[in-house]
């Protein structure tokens, strides 16, 4: 249509790197298809990138936000190497990892077959739509706000919590759940749980659509109970959903700072430290921008690579799927 | 054949533990309607003596609520919809056209999601300054749209990466081209996953903080998030506003996710396109 | 033929209507800023982020209200800021086109100090002695107001007019303390005796909050109490080497530790935040709160019990300092109108009704003030101004000193580290970060 024929037109040369041969098809050159990255490419290059380099230009000065920032080399990711704390804290990531990424996408995963195949099927969709809704919300709430009622419910005297025990008769499991450096950590793996298992439960269950129900109805005539056909149909099918929402989450636990910062404030005495936590408080606490551009930068190659090893088990997964299919 | 009976323990399960996912919210409701007052008096916890909607009328005037409310609309729907538009460009090239280099193709766009926001907010300042759109709402929807196409990016091309071959090939066979293919099929097909990138975009572009706070200085063009912002003092909070604020703030983007959560089950399945 | 191409024109049109509503909305929100304003004299562009309901916010109002009358064909566009806005985003702010005429702003080195030596802010001398509010300002109170050409406050340049003052003082619960047969305590001894008493009967008496500034304010007082003069310029204006280990500070660490023993700070304080202290206060919880006047007018409203304040006995220093400033940033323009509206602020109507609202003026007319809450509020601070006693806050000295002194004092709540090793990292932390001069 005219409008492919425009971005030929106007735009200029296509990206030769990326156009390539599928393998056994004999289609012309996927040129057209880099074509449509056209405008994302653009766009990313000049909201991401070109800042992404100037940070990284940064991080290599002495700059408080203000005036002309001096070229000071090396010294801030010397310096950064230097900080223990700093490296300390990507222990408490893997804690979040764990909370933010594991213990969501396993719940989601059974709640999402939980609430499709099961209530949807046996007491209607509109059930498992008000159902669904409750598990986002969670999502919804600005995370400042979810934080201030969460250390209301979590306070040691008269929180929530402690008086639920109590009322129970497990008056002595009661903790200062945010306030003891011990526990602390275990406090927001729970909260971030809560805030967190909204977002795999509404992908799942979208990615529950595409599955054919067909290929349920044979299987359970084939006599497989709910567990096998949850492995070997439901999970087969939203692979790329599980895929995507485990890296996604696990980005996102290695950038968490919101929650952490409203929760705890990184305490007590640095038990819930997180490594987002030093780039913000060296950006904008203590106006550092050059220390904090070099810590953002090595964050975002940690996180990068990250990403990329995960990224890099999906497509190898999704080809030797297509080896098979086709 | 089960019973009838057997079903309902999981039934009343999922309520309890969604009962739990709902708990904050409730407290939240609660203490937007106490009176400061009665907040101090009784704790955060208490049941309120009353309605006190003072608090809520009162903070609606102060910020001009309803401002900022057409301003988070404005912002939040732009970047919804152009950001899943992005997404599906992109998308459709990765998982359908399968370009070589495609882990690199993708990396290239979660980049957008790995780089903390702090890190983004000297240079974006400096770089709207420089193409006049300091402290316009247009220079926080492109950003937005930006960061939120990368999700759409990741989420739809992992899921096209899976849309069966035949039906691809017989449009192709009748003479489709490649646009044609994109908007006839794929995108009606992935209606669902389209769905969930718009409800997430709006509602994640909603409450966005740092960098509104940083790119929209006259009043007149902040966020709901940013005026929640002035609840926060220097040194003291004002607890009960900051509810019944977040309340306020919170009932569009839930209207939202309710309207469109219909989108999430309307999918034409992939059965009938065959 | 295609399957879907009967939803062809459906489709077509709601794109079209998409994409129109699209266009617009972008259209709409190119539109800039409120526009940097125009200097015909004709409105004053500014900005405050005190609440409406404190006494700061009351006296500004009226003080719109009477520029407004003293300059026919004058507006006043005024916005509220938030806190946070303000701190992240000023810098910025003031180097572009949108900065307004006048502002307030915070004090201090890392704030009002570092925007000076970037040439962000007017230098305010000629009208400080031209008006004379130099007159009206105290030694104490003007050390947040001048910075020298490093950045450091108390001498050089005026750069910032505050209007009132802030100071810490002990709020107890004169029914509480009724109730439990204690007497108001008139030195240090009497205050532990006090604090004892009520341990004894099974209340913890201060309120404390270890996640926010409350818990490290209790730890500067009890050094304070040890210190003088000198030992504070060397800490706060770099004027000499600051040793942790000395005796003041060794003092202060470790009365802190005792007295969490001792059980007068809550060992479960350690995650509170200053609300939390606040409230338990006001909820009759806990009997002593040591904090700032910015409370006062809160307990004011909220507080059902009789209540008082007095200051920490037995020490000539407690924290304290000028208020926020007004700032005029050097690209506004409208500057007289802004001088204008400072002294409308610095007048004794304008000082009155701060101090009648439960505000510490900085240059208020002592009888005016009726109310005997706020009477005594503002002569404790004219006590403290008058020694010379103003020893400002314990993180000011180092930027992101307040995440060093949080954590540390938490450590020192919860146990996990003894009082040495606790001054060991703040000697660290701040031999890191003060300027080299």
């Amino acid at each position: 249509m005219t409008v492919t024929a425009e971005r030929a037109g106007g735009r200029g040369h296509p990206r030769p790197a990326k156009s390539a041969h599928r393998q056994g098809s004999s289609r012309p050159t996927r040129d057209s298809y880099a074509l449509f990255l056209l405008p994302g490419a653009l766009a990313f290059l000049a909201v991401i990138v070109v800042p992404f380099l100037m940070n990284t230009g940064v991080s290599f000065t002495d700059w408080r936000g203000v005036g002309t920032p001096e070229w000071s080399g090396l010294a801030n990711y010397r310096e950064l190497m230097d900080d223990a704390e700093f490296w300390a804290s990507f222990r408490h990531s893997l804690f979040m990892v764990v909370a933010m990424a594991a213990v969501p996408t396993a719940l989601g995963l059974v709640l999402a077959a939980a609430l499709f195949d099961y209530v949807g099927k046996h007491f209607g969709s509109r059930w498992a739509a008000v159902l669904r809704a409750c598990f986002y919300l969670p999502q919804v709430l600005p995370i400042a706000v979810a934080g201030i009622v969460w250390s209301w419910i979590l306070a040691p005297d008269n929180g929530s919590l402690n008086e639920l025990l109590k009322a129970v008769g497990l008056g002595s499991w009661q903790q200062d759940w945010l306030g003891d450096p011990d526990i602390a950590l275990y406090s927001v793996m729970g909260v971030m749980v809560w805030v967190q298992l909204g977002f795999p439960l509404v992908v799942f269950m979208a990615g529950l659509q595409r599955v054919d129900p067909q290929l349920h109805e044979a299987a359970e005539l084939d006599g497989a109970g709910w567990w096998r056909r949850f492995r070997h149909i439901t999970l087969a099918q939203i692979r790329p959903e599980i895929y995507v929402v485990l890296t996604w989450c696990t980005i996102a636990a290695l950038k968490v700072f919101g929650a952490v910062y409203v929760l705890t404030k990184g305490g007590p005495g640095g038990a819930t430290d997180v490594p987002s936590y030093f780039s913000f408080t060296t950006f904008f606490e203590k106006t550092q921008v050059g220390y904090g551009a070099a810590v953002s930068t090595v964050l975002t190659v940690i996180i990068l690579a990250v990403s990329l090893i995960g990224l890099k088990f999906q497509t190898r997964a999704e080809d030797a799927e297509e080896g098979v299919r086709a | 054949m089960r019973t009838a009976l057997r079903r309902y323990p999981v039934l009343v399960a999922l309520v309890l533990a969604a009962l739990f996912m709902v708990v904050p919210f409730v407290i939240v409701a609660v203490n937007a309607v106490k009176s400061p007052a009665e907040y101090s008096a009784n704790g955060p916890l208490s049941l309120p003596e009353g309605l006190y909607l003072d608090g809520v009328k009162d903070f609606w005037e102060r910020v001009d609520f309803g401002q900022k409310l057409v301003n988070s609309v404005l912002i939040s729907g732009s970047v919804a919809v152009l950001a899943v538009a992005l997404s599906v460009l992109n998308a459709y090239a990765i998982g359908i056209g399968r370009i070589r280099g495609r882990t690199w193709v993708l990396a290239f766009f979660v980049l957008a999601n790995t780089l903390p926001q702090e890190a983004l907010v000297y240079p974006v300042y400096y770089l709207s300054k420089e193409a006049g759109l300091y402290d316009t709402r247009l220079s926080v929807i492109i950003v937005f749209t930006v960061i939120q196409a990368a999700f759409g990016t990741y989420l739809l091309a992992s899921v096209l990466g899976q849309f069966p071959r035949e039906i691809l090939e017989a449009a192709r066979i009748d003479g489709a081209n490649k646009w044609q293919v994109l908007w006839r099929i794929v995108v009606p097909v992935s209606r669902p996953t389209l769905g969930v990138l718009l409800v997430f975009f709006f509602i994640w572009t909603w409450n966005e903080f740092l960098l509104p706070l940083v790119m929209l200085i006259s009043n007149d063009n902040q966020t709901v998030s940013v005026a929640l912002g002035v609840l926060q003092g220097q040194r003291l909070m004002d607890a009960t506003m900051t509810n019944s604020a977040a309340l306020l703030g919170v009932l569009p983007a839930l209207v939202f996710f309710l309207v469109f959560q219909r989108t999430l089950t309307r999918g034409i399945a992939v059965g009938a396109v065959k | 033929m295609l399957p879907a191409r009967r939803y062809g024109r459906r489709r077509t049109r709601t794109a079209t209507a998409l994409v129109g509503t699209l266009a617009g909305a972008l259209l709409l929100a190119s539109c800039g800023g409120s526009g940097s304003g125009s200097s015909d004299g004709k409105t004053l562009r500014l900005w405050h982020y005190e609440g409406p309901d404190s006494a700061m916010g009351m006296a500004w109002k009226a003080a719109v209200k009477e520029f407004e009358a003293t300059h026919p064909g004058v507006t006043v566009e005024f916005e509220e800021k938030g806190f946070e806005q303000i701190q992240k985003t000023a810098p910025m702010v003031l180097n572009s086109s949108d900065a307004p005429d006048l502002m307030e702003y915070n004090k201090g080195n890392a704030t009002a100090g570092l925007l000076s030596t970037q040439g962000l802010l007017t230098d305010l001398t000629a009208e400080v002695t031209k008006r004379g509010w130099d007159k009206k300002i105290g030694a104490g109170v003007r050390t947040t107001s001048q910075y020298d050409p490093n950045g450091v406050m108390g001498s050089g340049r005026w750069y910032g007019v505050p209007n009132y003052a802030e100071y810490t003082m002990v709020f107890y619960n004169k029914d509480l303390f009724k109730q439990h047969k204690i007497a108001e305590p008139k030195s240090f001894g009497e205050l532990t005796a006090a604090m004892d008493k009520f341990v004894a009967d099974g209340v913890t008496p201060l309120a404390s909050a270890g996640a926010e500034y409350p818990a490290q304010q209790y730890l500067y007082q009890l050094a304070l109490s040890k210190a003088d003069r000198a030992w504070v310029d060397k800490y706060e204006l770099y004027k000499g080497k600051t040793d942790f280990h000395d005796a003041a500070w060794t003092y202060g660490a470790e009365t802190f530790a005792d007295w969490v023993k001792k059980g007068y700070i809550a060992k479960k304080s350690s995650g509170l935040k200053a609300e939390d202290a606040g409230v338990s206060f006001i909820q009759g919880k806990s009997p002593i709160l040591f904090s700032g006047s910015w409370w006062y007018g809160r307990f004011k409203s909220e507080a059902k019990f009789d209540w008082g304040t007095f200051l920490w006995p037995d020490a000539g220093l407690t924290l304290g300092s000028g208020g926020n400033l007004w700032v005029v940033p050097k690209g506004a323009k409208n500057k007289e109108l802004a001088y204008d509206f400072i002294d409308i602020t610095m007048s004794k109507k304008i000082q009155n009704l701060l101090g009648a609202k439960g505000g510490v003026p900085v240059a208020a007319d002592p009888a005016a003030i009726t109310d005997p809450k706020a009477k005594s509020l503002i002569a404790d601070f004219n006590t403290v101004s008058g020694r010379d006693g103003l020893a400002f806050y314990p993180d000011w000295p180092v930027p992101g000193f307040y995440d060093v002194l949080v954590s540390e004092v938490q450590k020192l709540i919860t146990g996990s580290a003894k009082p040495d090793e606790v001054l060991d990292s703040l000697q660290e932390a701040y031999d890191k970060g003060v300027p080299k001069t």
